[in-house]
């Protein structure tokens, strides 16, 4: 078996990870070029986590670590992807803002006016619709697209169309997603 | 928002729908027939992004417990080291 040669073996008895890392890194069996990006963009960001974060917070900080690269790797061009990025950027600027109110707060002892944030529910990664703005429903299109809109991010404001393309293209990237989560999880714990 | 109808033709948003319902997993597949209603297929598709929404979450909370025994000398750190290179 062919061994990829970029690391010195360990020294300690481990059982041989080399198959896993191997469909790990080529991405094999998938027409899709981008699984490497997914993984390169997915383990930097673990990478970055494990020396920073607290552990408390670590499952919330790896979803969307998750979420993110996820967006990173895909294609621009894909509506998707550019949503969940704005909405990280949304939430940083938010968690920033909430940051000085509540030291503004503390100072002065006024109540903070509330703040409009589009919040992340647990397991979800919601697309919120424009305040007050219905979103465009085409003629002939069912009426379970409503519910498919909010799954898919950025879905609130496209057309049936591009909702349907976005759609497949936001599974395809998710799938990936998954099984790459699910490759590591199992290249650790099968140590 | 009149008007749209026209210009983008049922045969694409059929064929959308069947690209759609290709990537739905097999054994929701089998169950359909092959021309589905579209609403049937939606509400699939949602289920299918739900689930898959839950297995993101599932996953990371086992990284995070994973991720807690590992430390900067073990191989695992050196495995990441090594494909990120």
């Amino acid at each position: 078996m062919a061994a990829k040669r970029t690391a010195p073996p360990p020294p300690p008895p481990t059982p041989n990870p080399i198959p896993n890392r191997r469909a790990l890194a080529s991405g094999a069996g998938s027409a899709s070029p981008s699984k490497r990006m997914l993984a390169f963009h997915f383990l930097r960001a673990l990478s970055r986590i494990s020396s920073a974060t607290p552990v408390a917070c670590r499952t919330r900080t790896i979803r969307r670590a998750a979420y993110f690269s996820m967006a990173r790797a895909a294609s621009p061009r894909r509506s998707w992807s550019r949503a969940l990025l704005r909405q990280v950027r949304v939430r940083r600027a938010v968690r920033s803002r909430r940051a000085v109110l509540m030291r503004r707060r503390v100072v002065s002892a006024a109540p903070a006016p509330p703040l409009g944030v589009r919040s992340i529910s647990a397991g979800q990664i919601t697309s919120a619709p424009l305040a007050g703005a219905p979103p465009p429903r085409q003629a002939g299109e069912p009426a379970r697209a409503d519910a498919l809109r909010r799954l898919v991010p950025g879905g609130g404001e496209m057309e049936y169309c591009s909702l349907l393309e976005e759609t497949a293209d936001y599974v395809r990237c998710l799938r990936a997603q998954v099984q790459l989560m699910q490759g590591l999880v199992d290249l650790f714990s099968g140590q | 928002m009149s008007g749209r109808r026209g210009r983008i033709s049922d045969d694409e948003i059929n064929e959308l729908i069947s690209k759609l319902q290709a990537l739905l997993p097999e054994s929701s597949r089998r169950r359909n027939a092959s021309r589905s209603s579209a609403s049937k297929l939606l509400k699939e598709t949602c289920s299918y992004i739900k689930s898959l929404h839950r297995e993101v979450d599932d996953l990371s909370d086992r990284l995070s417990g994973l991720m807690s025994t590992m430390d900067s000398d073990s191989p695992q750190a050196e495995i990441i080291r090594s494909l990120l290179r």
